[in-house]
This record gives C-alpha cells, structure tokens and sequence, in this order.
C-alpha cells in the first residue's frame, strides 16, 4: 500500500524539495502542486505518495521512530529517496512535533484559526448628528469539521467589556489548569 | 520701534496681507502694501465697510486719489482720531503709518486669542484632526485606480480592504530554548548533531524567504506581526511567572521548567485515568461521575473508535501514546472474533436477484446483531479479566500477609522451644542467665556512655549546622523579596517613563499645532525691561534737576556776593575818589570792569539760548527730512503731471466725442 517506491522516478534534488513543500503543507503552509508533477505521476499515484509521506512523517515524529526504523518502512524506494526523506525528516523534526502539537491543542470540534478586528468611531447616524460613539467590529475565521466559517461580530463599549470580561474568565480557568 | 514693527507685520499676516520675509520694519513699506494692509484690516474689523474697497492700487492717477480719499473716510468711520488724508496712503511717512497700523491692529476682533485659550483636551484634538482628515478627504476627487497618483493611493487604494489574516512563517530563528533543551533530552544520543547540521543545510539551501512562503503578499506583515507578537506575550508570560513563582522556588530555570511538565504530565494522565475507568465498565459509573470527566470519556470515546487511518490526527505527545498502549491491548483482542463471526456464514450462491439482496440484507442484520453481541460479551469479559486481575492482586497481599504471619508464629515457637529445653537444669541456667545478663547490660551501658560520647559532638555539629542553614535561609529569602521589590521598582518606573514620554509627545504636539508668534512673555519681559530703563533715566533726569538747582543756587549766591561787593568796594573808592586823583581813575576803571562782565555775561547767555535754537532747527531738518518731502514732492509733481495729462486726454476725448 505505501507508494514509497514511486520516488524513484524523481531526481534526487526533486525528491528533497517535494518532501520539504509537503512538511511546509503540514505545518500550515502551502503544499506541493499537482501540476508541477503531473507529468510523473497520475492523480492516483500523486494522492497515495502524498498521503504515505504525510503518515510516515506524522508517525515518525509522534512515535520518535529511530533512523533504522524509518527506513525499514521506506525500504521499497530504493536507498538515495529513503536518505533524502530521512533527512528532510530531520532536519525539519522540530517543525512537525510543533505542528502536531498545535493539532493537540484543537481539542473541540470548532478551532479559532484566525481574527482580525477593525476600530471605528460612528461620528453621527441617520438620527443623531453627533455620536461619537466607538465601534469594534471583530471577525473570528472558525475551522468547524475542516470547514472554515467566519463570524463577524460588532461591539460597543459596553459589549465589548462584557465580551473581554468573559473571555478572561476562560483564561483564569485554562490557567489554574497549569 | 523694532518689536513694534515685527508684532505689527505678525498681525498684518494673520490677517492674510502678503508681507514678504525681508521687510521687517514700517519704513519698508511700499504704497501698495500699506493699501493692502489697511484694506485687509478693514475688512476683518467692519466687512460691510471693507468689501467696497480694492486692496491694490488703480494704474490711473485720480482712482489712486479716489481710492486714498475712500481709505482715508473708512478709517475716520473706524474711529480713528489723527491726521489722516489721501497723501497718508500715497505719500507715506514712517510715523503716520505706524501710527495708523497700530490703530488698525488694536482694533482687529481677538477670536484667534480666544480659540487658543480653549481647553485643548485629548478627545478635542482628535475630533479636530479627524474633522481635518474627513475634510481633506472629501475635497479629493475619487479617481479610477489605473489614474490615481501616489497621493491617492493612500486614501483611495484596495489595500486597506485586505484583512488582516495570517499564515505560519517558517523562520530559521529555530524554536525557544526551552523547547530546544526538552526535544534534545527527548533525543537519542547522537542523532542530535546529525539534526543541526541537517537543519542548517535545510535552511541554507531550501528554505525560501518569508516574503514568498506565503500565498499572497498582503499576509506578510500580519503574518510577521502575529508571529512577533504571539513570541513576545509568551516571553513575557514566561517573565511574569518565573518573576512570580519562579524565584520563590529557588530552582534553575530548567528545573523549574522540567518539575513544572512532569507535573503537568501526572495531572493529565490522572484525568485521563479517572475518565478511562468509567468508560471501561461501561454504564456502571453513571451520571456520578462530573462533567469534566464525562467531556474526557467522550474525547475518549472518540479515540477508541477511530481506525487505523485516523492516526495522523493522534498527535505525538506523551499522554496520547500512553492512552494509545492501553487501548491497543483491547483492540486486537475484540477484531480476530468480529471477522470470524462475519466470514463464518459464507454466500451459499445466488438464485434470484432480489432474494439474494433480502437474504444478504437479513444476513448483514444477523451479522450485526451478532457483532453487537459479541461486542457486549468482549467488553464484559475484558471487564471481568479486570475484576480479576484486581482480585488476583488481593488475593496475592492477602498471601503475603499470611507468611508474614506464620514466620512469626515460627519465630515464636523458636523461643519457646529454648526456655522448655533449658527447664530441666533450671538453677545452673538461671545463674547462667543472669551472669549473661549482668554481661550484656554491662555492654549496654558501656556502649550507652560511647554512643554518648559520640552523639554529643554531633548534636553540636548538627546544631551548628542547622544554625547556618536558618541563617543562609533568612539571608535568602531577604534577598528573594529584595529582588522582588526590585522587580516592581523596574515595572513601575518603566510605566512611568513611558507615561512621562507620552506626556512629552502629546505637549509637544500641542507645542507644534500652536501659532507660531512671539511669545507674550518675551514682550512681558521687553516690557518691564523698558519699565525700568525709564525708571532709570527718570532717576537720572531727577538727579540733573538737583544739580541745576544747587548750580542755580550758587549762581545766585556769587551774583548776591559780587553786588554786595561791587556797593561796598563802589562805597570805598568813591569815598576816597573826591579826594585823590588816582583813586578817581581807579573807580572808572572798577565801573568798565563792571561794565564789562556784565556784556560778557549776557553774551554767554545769549549763546546758550542760540545754541537752543540751533538745536531744535537741527531736529526740526530732521523730522522734515524722515518726511522725505523731495521725494514726495517730486512724487507729487509726477502725479499732478500724470493728472494733467489724464484731464487733458479725457477734455480731448469729450472733444472729440
């Protein structure tokens, strides 16, 4: 099942670079693109190489698999691509515990991914001419079961208080759990 | 004169006259700037009155006296009390000028002063630089975007629309130290050089800059901002609780951080445990258990019935492994039977299509309930292998006590055995006894008093030490809140200079939007210099006018002298005169000498009065002179001229008309 052995059919320096795109892709960033090697391999190919890697790094880091071990498991792609993957493994060991981790960490099924917020100040209204009232619009970029949802949300002062209050509530608790 | 003229010229620009930068006195004053300004002044002062009249002077010679003789009425309408004329304005002298400007100057409306002594408050001066940005802004016209120029882009461009969304950088600068240390002790030995090495030659060769990690441009500030930030509050995090809790516990950093993860560590593998047991006995802990608890056995829940494939999401630390172990002993155990229990009633061929799918249908129902089944019996007996192996370990210490027991019981036996052996020859073992007795408490005592002899020196020693011990402990524990005290010391100092250094930026802002005139207290301070410069000279003037009258006093005093004795002297030699011929001479002679001084008297005091009036002609030439009367009399002359020719040119044009 590990489509360790379509490695071979890509020169040694390729092979270094795709097994660091797809460590990159791991820890959040962008993965390695199908069209660069659409010529090698076929979609099949492509997902089942992509996927092995992606398992043997994730259980390389998380069970701290020995060197022999790995290439025990990478043993039908040939000795040059086994040393490549086990050195990228290596060398970026540190970056996937940490990636893995912050996995951990997403223990409910909705993760904040991401927010951004923006400060205004409402000068005057349809009604009132002069209002000077601060607004804080907050929006939260949500992953819930892989999808990402965003959530806008705008405050007043007194809100955004309240908002603020309980949000420290939640971090006292998180902090008597150290 | 100077200050005078440099406040007047202030003024005069405030009210928006365009004095050039070299003019810096009244005397420089052209005609046209001295219409300009009076016109300015008069439209802010009155602007019904203002706003009939030109602030620059006509080409043609009767407007210009027009416009003098208008200027002239306006300013007399104002109030103002001196000579005033068309030749004010067109023939200028200093002191007319200056005169008038001040007037004029005086009377100009104080709003600027006023706005200035408003409260200018932090929530005033935003609102007024907001108002200024909205205004500026609005003033500018929108622009398609491929038209706007940099100016525009500022307020007009898209990329204010972006937000501000971030995305994990890769940077060389490696993890914190702590991590580093925690991963390295996690390390075999020897593959920790290997890595460096690899890692360097990662970075060096592959890594790409940060700027093209990331899928679009916009995410790179943000993204280099969060990772800054989310860095630096957990270096500070780290600072507040080592400051706090960390000092007091008088370890390393290391040890604080590695006591503080095992710690961590045994907490969570105690929640877990807690959630396990329910889980395993099925229903029996029922809704006792508390919520934390129960949220856990669900995580859990979800951990056991996840395959094979699920592993990427069961992440590489410690307590998830152990959870891992535990359950791989109930897993493979529980699969073996389900695939029996699923191959067992092979497909006996097929008839028709439909009875095969009902069949397979009934088959996949008896199959499942059978799975169940046997689900339910495997969790009942991995249930039951626990109660057992629980019982077994009773069992076991109850096994040991036991023998525990008995060899004491043998113990016993022993001794009682001896005392039967030795009943028989009971007096001679008695004697035995107690001389072993004797023996044996003799050894007693004798080694009571060495242990004594020994003991003492070391109680001594031990109290010492412990002395020492109270002592370094009182001496750290001084030391511990003085660094502590330090600590707050450095936050509040720290806070206030960043307070006093905002202060500082706000008064200096404030400092920059203020006009930027004289101050008024460097005019207070001319001021009272010239206060007391006149003082000083009215001291003096006082100090001349005593002299001059002790002066005149002695003048008098001589002159009272002198005549008294010129009468007595003139007595005498007259008396003799009748007498002696000589003595006659002599008195003539007395009489022209007495003549003569007085001519001489009067003569210096004629000189003194005509150098009087030399002097005051002199100033007289001089005030003539500052007048520049040939130069306005030439100018004057030119004018009548040009007014001749006018006239003539307008009768030759009614003539011609």
């Amino acid at each position: 099942m590990a489509a360790f052995h379509l490695l071979g059919s890509l020169p040694l320096s390729d092979c270094v670079k795709l097994c660091h795109r797809l460590v990159d892709g791991l820890c959040g960033q962008q993965p390695p693109r199908r069209e660069d090697y659409s010529s090698i391999w076929t979609l099949q190919q492509w997902l089942e190489l992509l996927n092995s890697l992606t398992t043997l790094f994730c259980e390389a880091v998380g069970h701290k698999l020995s060197n022999e071990k790995v290439l025990a498991r990478l043993c039908d792609a040939g000795s040059g691509p086994a040393e490549a993957v086990l050195s990228v493994l290596r060398a970026r060991q540190a970056e996937i515990h940490r990636a893995l981790q912050d996995r951990t960490h997403f223990i409910s099924s909705a993760t904040l991914q991401d927010f951004d917020w923006q400060l205004g100040l409402a000068l005057s209204s349809d009604k009132i001419s002069s209002l000077h009232t601060p607004l804080l619009s907050l929006s939260l970029d949500v992953q819930e079961k892989g999808v990402l949802r965003s959530v806008a949300i705008e405050m007043n002062q007194e809100e955004l208080a309240a908002l603020i209050s309980s949000l420290e509530a939640a971090n006292k608790v998180v902090m008597q759990l150290k | 004169m100077e200050e005078v003229d440099k406040i007047l010229i202030q003024a005069l620009k405030q009210v928006g006259t365009e004095v050039s930068e070299e003019t810096d006195s009244v005397k420089q004053f052209t005609s046209e700037l001295i219409v300009e300004a009076v016109v300015r002044c008069i439209r802010v002062i009155e602007p019904g009155l203002g706003g009939a009249l030109p602030t620059s002077l006509p080409p043609g010679m009767s407007a210009r006296f027009r416009v003098g003789m208008s200027l002239a009425q306006a300013c007399q309408d104002l109030g103002y009390k001196g000579d005033i004329g068309y030749q004010t304005f067109l023939y200028s002298n200093e002191p007319e000028i200056r005169s008038l400007l001040m007037f004029l100057v005086e009377k100009l409306p104080r709003e600027s002063a006023e706005s200035s002594d408003q409260p200018t408050g932090k929530s005033v001066v935003l609102q007024r630089s907001i108002a200024a940005a909205l205004r500026a802004q609005l003033a500018v016209p929108w622009l398609p975007p491929a038209c706007r120029l940099p100016l525009q882009t500022q307020t007009q461009s898209l990329g204010s629309m972006h937000s501000f969304q971030v995305q994990p950088l890769s940077l060389p600068l490696g993890p914190p130290a702590s991590e580093q240390t925690l991963l390295k002790g996690e390390d075999s030995a020897g593959l920790c050089p290997l890595r460096v090495s690899l890692s360097s030659e990662y970075r060096r060769d592959v890594l790409r800059p940060v700027t093209a990690q990331l899928s679009s441009h916009c995410t790179t500030a943000a993204s280099l901002l969060e990772r800054h930030t989310a860095e630096l509050s957990a270096a500070h995090e780290w600072d507040v609780e080592w400051k706090s809790q960390g000092l007091l516990s008088r370890l390393t950093p290391q040890e604080y951080r590695s006591r503080k993860l095992s710690r961590l560590r045994k907490r969570i593998e105690e929640q877990l445990r807690s959630a396990t047991l329910p889980a395993a006995d099925g229903a029996a802990a029922g809704p006792a258990s508390s919520s934390s608890s129960a949220d856990l056995s669900d995580l859990l829940q979800s951990f056991r019935s996840s395959s094979a494939s699920d592993r990427l999401l069961t992440k590489g630390t410690h307590f998830t492994h152990t959870q891992k172990f535990t359950f791989a002993q109930v897993r493979p155990a529980r699969f073996p039977q389900d695939v029996m229990a699923a191959v067992s009633p092979a497909p006996s061929g097929g008839r028709s299509e439909g009875d095969a799918a009902q069949r397979r249908q009934d088959e996949l129902d008896v199959l499942q309930q059978q799975l169940q089944e046997l689900n339910g019996q495997a969790e009942r007996l991995a249930a039951d292998m626990r109660l057992m192996t629980l019982l077994s370990l009773q069992v076991k210490d109850e096994l040991k006590q036991r023998e525990r027991g008995n060899a004491e019981e043998e113990d016993r036996i022993h001794v009682k055995k001896k005392t039967i052996d030795l009943l028989p020859d009971a007096d001679d073992n008695l004697l035995q006894l107690q001389a072993v007795m004797e023996a044996s408490s003799q050894r007693l005592v004798h080694l009571a008093a060495q242990w004594e002899k020994h003991r003492t020196p070391l109680i001594e020693e031990h109290r010492r030490l412990k002395e020492i011990r109270s002592s370094q402990d009182l001496e750290s524990s001084r030391k511990l809140s003085e660094i502590k005290s330090l600590h707050d010391k450095i936050r509040v100092s720290t806070e206030e200079s960043r307070k006093k250094e905002e202060t500082y930026k706000q008064l200096v802002s404030e400092l920059d939007s203020l006009p930027q005139d004289a101050s008024r207290s460097a005019y207070t301070q001319r001021i009272l210099e010239i206060v007391s410069n006149i003082k000083k000279q009215k001291e003096e003037i006082t100090k001349i006018l005593t002299d001059t009258k002790d002066l005149q006093k002695e003048i008098n005093s001589l002159t009272g002298k002198l005549d008294r004795t010129f009468a007595v002297t003139d007595e005498l030699v007259f008396k003799d005169a009748k007498k002696d011929e000589s003595v006659r001479k002599s008195y003539k002679y007395l009489a022209a000498l007495h003549e003569n001084c007085n001519q001489l008297i009067q003569t210096i005091e004629d000189t003194g009065t005509i150098l009087r009036e030399i002097r005051d002609l002199e100033e007289q030439i001089e005030t003539e002179n500052s007048n520049k009367t040939m130069a306005n009399l030439e100018r004057i002359l030119e004018d009548y001229k040009a007014i001749r020719q006018e006239n003539a040119a307008l009768a030759a044009k009614v003539r011609e008309g």
